[in-house]
């Protein structure tokens, strides 16, 4: 049962002629699943989650949370969702308990429940302690955790969190990625959008690959990595004659493929680990040195590389 | 120095880049000066102050009066009688209203004392000027009258009185000398010279050069804002910082930040008062030398104060919030708005610690009297010693950072 | 409702907390009125500084007087009554009396000609004489005193003469056998006698009537309203202005992304405008009651005023806000049009200017019509008085809230 339905999303800047931000993208997520949006700055991520807040109007196309459209139903959808902006969206000059209570009533909350899910925030985020402290006073690794917690306050359904992990120490990156775990444990549904590799590899269920606008590529981390095939990646340098050496490995068993790129050798093979001593036996075998050798699994860069023939960060 | 020079260079080029402060610094001063240059000059000697008058005599001196209010050409008459007098005095649509009570034209037959009630709200200038013409015109009147009854009175003193006549016969008599009485008061023995001390020849001063000089003092202070926001935001982007860690010095920094807001306000004083100069007829160049020296004792104390502000302040919000006050503050204790003539003795004194007081001073006397260097010296003396503690003080808080 | 509340409380408390704009809102009116009051003498009247006056009396005296015309001059410059008003000295020639102006000594030098007593006591009907007043232009004031009381000096001494003369013409219609001479030393004197000019004439003032009462306001409280109202608007600009900076910062956006409707916020934006200034209001009208004893009138008419006022400052706020950019535009073109404002609208001029140009232009503002509303009421004049004081302003509030809705809405939908 899917939870989040987006379906040929379309934004345009100032049309008919302004910058295409988001060209027809389509996904579903499901109920309890962390969702990520990977691609580097400007692909459209943001405007994509600022879609499905209902704080941007698409151009074309419609996406349902919950089953409300967030272009004929957006109060419904806020009412489901819960929002981490990119940036810290909080007042520097109140509290945190302020700022929680504050935004709680903005989600509709009062009274005791107020009172209660303020203290449950709290402790989640670990900051009962600073709870009168200014957000003016905090660090950058607690005001993101109170930027977190308003967005929880209300029990939404879904989360969307925006690069919550820009700009901050790996230790605080650490403490927010086991958070949202945690999170989708409880079985809350999580979109994510990251120029981060590793996170979204580490996080999500699924991940959807955008670029210029367009989602490139959509599936599980193993489908997405079976794109540039099962093999890794096996680049080498020699002290001399390349060119002879690149015939020998060919011959060797295991060895899927060999090309040559500038001053190195690319080799595609399904198992490094099996085939790399018999490269270094053939090199000794013909006289060769290998004076460089880099191995690289499948992953998510090299998909994007594969599927755009540009590195995912610039 | 020449990295100072620089500095001072960009903190211009920033500023004339900047629309808004463009308005603020040019646009807004001029339109000010035009505004109460007409509005207390050629506006007041052009237009004619509404008098509301309400006629409840209705004798022959009443009618007179109100007929001498007509021809005069200080006030505009509006008759208005009882309620509706009450009115338009309440909505201050007349800068003041005359009551002309029963018994006025009586009172001034018999040589008695005549009453008049003028009803005018406390503090207006309009209403004093309105008053002091009733007064002329109803004196006038009065004089008339006493003097023609005292003449008919001492002449029927030598004479035998007809008796039980007597009221007819002095009335008769002063009526018969009043058109003697009246030729001789037309052509006064004994009259007034005013002259005013200092002024051009056939130059009266207009309302622009009294109006000029308070403006100009006033916008140079206000201009404090554009230049202190400027270093505010230098110090919280970072840039403040990042220039220290260049060949620059901190003296140099402070000293181009403030020669920058020097040289601002320089050209600032240097557009407004050619303006003046041109459009507005102020005079301004009556004594280059006296006027520029004045112009630097100005552009001194405003630059050295604005440095301090922006020292000392944090936030934006805080300078603007400090800028208006203390500009509006020395403009007004300074008598940029008003006169310090009007105001009472302590606040004369009070006034004149202050640097701008002594400028203002120096401006009006070069434009309205004719100052040459010798009389605005006292002027620079007190500008360039407050602009030397306003410096020690910026130089001593100045904070590169927040 | 109950989140345009948690919007105006929130908004509320961050003002409180902000030093800058305290000092902006409730400092800046009360000090700044505390020392324009003392500029002008607190309290009731105006109190203005003596004016320095030199006296050159060179009269030269006349037939037969004991007293010379010049010296009754003198006397009265320097006499009782005036003692406030003019501080007299003496120079021996006009020319020291001159120099004494010029050099800023003195604001105004009375010079009084060596026949002057011989043209007033002379018989000489054609003979003239002038009494120099030499004055600083700048001591505009001090100088119009000075010709005033030399001036009335002046008016007795020709209403002598003429006194005199008709009694002259008088007798020679009649063919009374007496000499002339001594007829018309006998009309002039007279005529002093009777204490000339001001004993026939009296020109009494008093304010105009509101409601039922003539009540003179005090100083302080005219220009504690200017003040008041002018900084009302820059209490109300800081409110409306977070509309912009929590649209920089984000939270504005992320306000949208709660289950709160637009309209729901931008109206707690109003709201919290509105209640920021009206308290400002109360403070600013609290403090001048206890600090400087302002009576600002009947309690409807004050309870209105402040009202429509903050309505007035709280919707011209949100219609800079709505045409603006950003924060940093939106505080410099406020403070522009605030200022141009307060100056069309007489904020610093007070009520000085009654019935000329200025008045009128006065009514093109809407915080013309509030300052001359805040006067009515401290003349005594209750809600019925100032109708018009009310309504206008109201008028020019409910279409600043008009148009600045309507900009929002497209802006912020």
């Amino acid at each position: 049962m899917s939870i989040v339905e987006v379906k040929e999303l379309r934004k345009q800047y100032d049309p008919p002629k302004g910058v295409l931000a988001v060209d027809g993208v389509s996904f579903d997520i499901a109920e309890g699943e962390i969702f990520s949006l990977l691609g580097p700055n400007g692909a459209g991520k943001s405007t994509t989650i600022s879609m499905l807040s209902c704080l941007l109007r698409p151009t074309g196309g419609d996406a349902t949370v919950a089953g409300h459209s967030v272009v004929s139903n957006a109060q419904a959808v806020k009412e489901t969702i819960g929002v981490v902006p990119q940036d810290i969206a909080l007042y520097p000059d109140m509290s945190a308990r302020e700022n929680l209570v504050f935004w709680g009533r903005m989600y509709g909350l009062s009274g005791d429940t107020l009172k209660q899910r303020v203290d449950e925030v709290l402790e989640l985020i670990t900051l009962v302690d600073r709870q009168k402290d200014r957000i003016e006073k905090f660090s950058g690794g607690m005001k993101r955790r109170v930027n977190i917690g308003v967005a929880l306050l209300h029990k939404p359904r879904v989360l969307y969190l925006d690069e919550p992990t820009v700009g901050i120490d790996p230790q605080s990156r650490r403490s927010i990625l086991d958070g949202i775990l945690a999170l989708r444990d409880q079985g809350m549904t999580i979109l994510y959008t990251t120029h981060y590799m590793a996170e979204a590899q580490e996080l999500s269920d699924r991940i959807g690959i955008v670029d210029q606008g367009k989602m490139i590529a959509l599936g599980t981390h193993e489908e997405l990595v079976k794109i540039v095939g099962q093999a890794a990646r096996v680049t080498a340098r020699v002290d001399h004659s390349l060119e002879a050496m690149a015939e020998r490995w060919r011959e060797v068993a295991g060895v899927a493929q060999v090309t040559i790129e500038e001053d190195e050798a690319v080799l595609l093979t399904d198992d490094a680990n099996e085939v790399l001593p018999r490269l270094f036996e053939a090199a000794a075998a013909a006289g060769s040195r290998i004076t460089e050798i880099d191995v690289r699994e499948p992953n998510l860069e090299m998909v994007f590389l594969h599927l755009t023939g540009r590195a995912l960060r610039e | 120095m020449k990295l100072a020079a620089v500095l001072a260079r960009k903190d211009l080029l920033q500023t004339v880049r900047d629309k808004l402060s463009f308005i603020f610094i040019l646009v807004m001063p001029l339109a000010f000066t035009l505004f109460f240059g007409l509005l207390f000059g050629a506006g007041s000697s052009v237009d004619q102050l509404p008098l509301a008058v309400w006629d409840a005599d209705g004798g022959a001196a009443a009618t007179q009066l109100v007929a001498a209010l007509e021809e005069s050409p200080v006030v505009r008459v509006v008759v208005k009688e009882g309620n509706e007098f009450e009115t338009w005095m309440a909505d201050e649509r007349a800068a003041a209203g005359l009551l002309v009570p029963e018994g006025y034209s009586a009172a001034m037959a018999a040589g008695e004392r005549a009453d008049l009630t003028l009803v005018s709200i406390q503090g207006s200038s309009g209403a004093a000027t309105v008053a002091s013409e009733v007064r002329t015109l109803a004196g006038e009147q009065v004089t008339v009258e006493l003097a023609s009854r005292v003449a008919a009175e001492v002449v029927w003193s030598t004479r035998s009185m007809p008796a039980g006549a007597q009221e007819e016969v002095v009335a008769d008599a002063a009526a018969q000398a009043r058109p003697i009485v009246a030729q001789a008061l037309a052509s006064p023995a004994v009259s007034t010279d005013v002259v005013e001390a200092g002024v051009a020849a056939g130059q009266i001063p207009s309302g622009f050069v009294l109006s000029s000089p308070g403006m100009l003092v006033n916008f140079i202070l206000f201009s404090l804002l554009t230049a202190g926001i400027a270093l505010i935001v230098e110090r919280q982007n970072g840039t403040l910082q990042r220039l220290m860690t260049t060949r620059l010095r901190r003296w140099q920094l402070i000293g181009g930040k403030a020669a920058g807001m020097f040289l601002l306000t320089f050209v600032q004083q240097v557009l407004l008062i050619a303006v003046a100069q041109i459009f507005f007829g102020v005079d301004y160049l009556r004594d280059p030398a006296a006027l520029l020296l004045m112009m630097v004792s100005l552009s001194l104390v405003a630059s050295t104060l604005g440095l301090l502000l922006a020292s000392v302040l944090k936030s934006e919000q805080a300078l603007i919030a400090t800028t208006v006050l203390v500009s509006m503050g020395i403009s007004a204790l300074s008598g940029a708005w008003f006169p310090l003539e009007v105001t009472g003795a302590a606040f004369q004194s009070v006034g004149h610690l202050l640097p701008t007081a002594w400028i203002l001073d120096g401006l009006r006397g070069i434009v309205v009297r004719g100052f040459d260097v010798a009389d605005v010296l006292p002027a620079l003396g007190v500008s360039v010693a407050w602009a030397a503690a306003f410096f020690a003080l910026a130089v001593w808080r100045f904070r590169l950072s927040d | 409702m109950m989140k345009i509340l948690a919007i105006a409380w929130k908004d509320l408390r961050s003002t409180a907390r902000n030093v800058p704009a305290l000092v902006m809102m409730l400092a800046a009116p009360l000090a700044l009125a505390a020392l324009l009051g003392f500029a002008f003498g607190g309290g009731g009247g105006f109190d203005i500084a003596a004016t320095k006056v030199v006296v050159a009396n060179l009269d030269g005296g006349g037939a037969g007087a004991g007293q010379t015309a010049g010296a009754a001059i003198q006397t009265v410059l320097t006499g009782e009554g005036l003692e406030d008003v003019l501080e007299t000295s003496t120079r021996s020639s006009a020319a020291a009396a001159r120099q004494a102006v010029d050099d800023g000594e003195a604001a105004v030098a009375v010079i009084v000609p060596e026949d002057f007593s011989a043209v007033v006591y002379g018989g000489d009907p054609a003979a003239r004489s002038q009494v120099e007043i030499y004055e600083n232009p700048t001591r505009e004031i001090g100088g119009s005193i000075v010709e005033g009381v030399v001036g009335q000096v002046l008016a007795d001494i020709n209403g002598a003469r003429a006194a005199a003369a008709g009694a002259v013409a008088l007798a020679a219609a009649g063919s009374d056998p007496i000499d002339p001479r001594v007829l018309a030393a006998r009309a002039a004197e007279q005529f002093s006698h009777d204490g000339g000019v001001s004993a026939g004439l009296q020109i009494g003032q008093r304010a105009p009537r509101v409601g039922a009462t003539e009540e003179e306001v005090s100083v302080t409280g005219l220009i504690l309203a200017g003040m008041m109202v002018f900084f009302m608007f820059f209490g109300a600009a800081n409110v409306a202005r977070t509309i912009l900076t929590e649209d920089r910062d984000g939270t504005l956006p992320r306000l949208f992304t709660t289950p709160t409707r637009h309209g729901t916020i931008i109206g707690g934006k109003f709201v919290s405008t509105f209640l920021t200034v009206l308290a400002q209001a109360i403070v600013l009208l609290v403090a001048g009651r206890l600090i400087f004893g302002i009576q600002w009138g009947p309690l409807d008419a004050v309870v209105l005023l402040t009202v429509v006022t903050a309505g007035v400052a709280g919707g011209l706020a949100l219609l800079v806000i709505a045409f603006t950019r950003n924060a940093a535009q939106a505080g410099a073109i406020g403070a522009g049009v605030y200022l141009v404002l307060a100056l069309l609208g007489g904020n610093f001029t007070g009520t000085a200017q009654t019935g000329t140009t200025y008045a009128f232009i006065q009514r093109f503002t809407p915080n013309g019509w509030l300052l001359h509303g805040w006067d009515t009421a401290m003349r005594g004049g209750g809600a019925a008085d100032l109708r018009w004081q009310l309504l206008v302003p109201l008028g020019f509030a409910v279409a600043f809230f008009f148009f600045a809705v309507l900009r929002m809405r497209r802006r912020f939908a």
